[in-house]
């Protein structure tokens, strides 16, 4: 019935069409499926991101009408080699950046017709995990974690045991009063995953997690993306990591020029066709 | 509506939170507030001495101004009686302080110290006229009050000193006006320098500015913490600077004294506990200013 969701406000949505009592937030909404989209096997939708351009100052263009639709609860790799969009398609789903046009909808939320005093608000309700960790270097790991918590308001007595049950999912509960720079690069890591996950958000957006890791370690991080996906939170994975996708056999959506030029689920990370 | 609710709760709640995370700044980030303190400390030194400086010489200025006296000689031969209704008149005047007869003997055994060969001369007796010492109460009334006392009776001379006086008020004008704006340029300086120096210790956490803004801290969040430390890097700063002017501008205005006794009046007038006050106000303005300006760059989306 309606295809666009340029109609879509934030908060609110009316169509004349649907009798007042009806009307819906955007997450029900698209849990009801009313959107008319194609919704990938049957479930809601996480993140929609609908015929996006970005476009830089320079005239250099990073995404080029791409369209992607991630449903609640998978594990999707985004790959595609170095200037090809990923991070840029990333970027928009924590509004780090706003598209030169199109529309980027995120656990029901407009993002590109956002507020900015709304977009802290956007961002507690995600997790972010960096390549360079983005760790805070003047606080330990237990400090990093509790800023997370505080600056959301929450009470110190839930502080503490937040932070224990994360701490002891990502298995760094021994290391909870070092500094960031007393870490090892896999320590870190974990220590930014439990960041991310400390206000149990909805999606885990992780921008080349393993890309400053051994082989390794880099799987044992993977394999906790996987346990975190298991419990329900929806993962997004940049990653030039080969032997990660190949051996996870996860959903692939590969970027060629700010384009979607394959999405495949348990694909690979090259092309199975070529 | 459900977003402002949300913000209105962690206001109330976060001010603890603010606080402690202002501090931990502070106590972690030790170099950079060394820096800050130490630069603030040191301009807010050099503004502290120059005003003090500058309200000192207007104080010693309109001090020796105030010292100006009008001296009055009733007409020769007149008696101590016409020396006193004269006094009497004068004290009538509005604008005059308070009038003295100076002792006519005395004076005469001063002035036959002073000149012998008048004694030799053999004049007979005591020739001088009594004079009146008439101090005022505003200098800028001098010439004024002197056109009135010349107009009274058994008035035989005024002395006011009126080159004297017109050249140390024009000096006292020129110490005003170059102090005025000495302060002025000194204070935007001042200024200038202690937000750069702000700014270079935000410029040094703006990794942890961007990574508190991606982890979902509000502008107010982190604003907040990092305008506290401002206000407390500039008071320290005052405080440091309030040290080094009590121990400094002591040593000056001791040495001073020692080299010219005139000095011996030389003080801004400002007392230590007004001098910190206005310094530790001063810091923690400018600090406070120069940390909402500067964070202002960095928490632009």
């Amino acid at each position: 019935m309606f295809r666009d969701f340029g109609f879509i406000k934030p908060h609110n949505i009316v169509h004349p069409e649907i009798p007042k009592h009806q009307h819906l937030s955007p997450s029900r909404f698209a849990s009801v499926g009313v959107l008319g989209y194609n919704c990938p096997r049957e479930k809601s939708v996480m993140i929609y991101v609908k015929d996006v351009s970005v476009e830089y100052a320079n005239g250099v263009r990073a995404l080029k009408d791409t369209s992607v639709t991630i449903s609640k609860g998978e594990f999707v790799f985004v790959v595609g080699s170095t200037g090809s969009g990923k991070s840029t398609l990333l970027k928009l789903l924590y509004r780090d950046m706003l598209p030169t046009a199109g529309t980027v909808i995120v656990d029901g939320e407009n993002v590109t017709a956002m507020k900015p005093s709304a977009v802290p608000f956007l961002r507690r309700k995600l997790g972010v995990v960096y390549q360079d960790f983005k760790l805070l270097p003047q606080k330990n790991v237990w400090e990093n974690l509790a800023f997370a918590l505080r600056v959301i308001g929450t009470k110190p007595k839930e502080v503490h045991k937040r932070i224990g049950e994360v701490l002891e999912l990502v298995g760094l509960t021994h290391r909870c009063d070092s500094f960031p720079n007393q870490l090892s690069g896999g320590e870190q890591q974990r220590a930014a995953i439990a960041r991310a996950l400390i206000n149990n958000p909805t999606v885990l957006i992780a921008d080349e997690p393993t890309g400053n890791l051994d082989p390794t370690t880099s799987w044992d991080i993977v394999q906790l993306l996987e346990q975190i996906n298991i419990r329900g939170t929806t993962v997004l994975c940049a990653t030039h990591d080969s032997q990660i996708v190949d051996g996870m056999k996860k959903r692939v959506i590969q970027l060629e020029a700010g384009e979607v030029i394959r999405d495949e689920n348990k694909g690979a990370y090259q092309n199975s066709e070529s | 509506m459900k977003i402002r609710v949300r913000i209105k709760t962690v206001n109330l709640r976060n001010i603890e939170f603010l606080i402690e995370e202002a501090f931990t700044g502070i106590v972690r980030n030790g170099l950079m507030a060394f820096a800050s303190i130490s630069t603030i400390a040191l301009s807010l030194a050099v503004l502290g001495a120059f005003v003090l400086a500058m309200m000192g010489a207007n104080h010693f200025t309109t001090e020796q101004i105030d010292r100006f006296e009008i001296a009055v000689f009733t007409v020769p031969g007149a008696a101590k009686a016409k020396a006193d209704a004269l006094a009497d008149s004068i004290r009538k005047i509005e604008g005059i302080k308070d009038v003295s007869i100076l002792d006519r003997d005395e004076e005469y055994a001063k002035f036959k110290r002073e000149r012998p060969d008048f004694e030799s001369a053999g004049l007979l007796g005591n020739p001088l006229p009594y004079a009146l010492r008439v101090r005022i109460v505003k200098a800028d009334q001098l010439t004024m009050l002197s056109t009135k006392i010349r107009a009274l009776a058994d008035v035989d001379h005024v002395n006011v000193g009126q080159e004297t006086y017109k050249r140390v008020v024009a000096l006292a004008n020129a110490i005003r006006a170059i102090s005025f704006a000495g302060v002025i340029i000194l204070l935007i300086t001042t200024a200038f320098i202690i937000s750069n120096a702000i700014r270079l210790t935000l410029y040094a956490r703006r990794r942890e500015i961007r990574i508190m803004q991606l982890v979902g801290a509000t502008n107010h969040t982190i604003r907040t913490p990092l305008v506290i430390e401002g206000i407390v890097f500039g008071s320290a700063g005052a405080l440091v600077a309030w040290i080094l002017l009590r121990l400094g501008g002591g040593y000056v205005v001791h040495s001073a004294q020692r080299i010219t006794p005139m000095f011996g009046s030389f003080s801004s007038g400002l007392s230590g506990a007004g001098l910190a006050f206005w310094l530790l106000l001063a810091g923690a303005v400018i600090g406070a200013i120069g940390s909402l300006v500067s964070i202002r760059r960095f928490l632009k989306d």
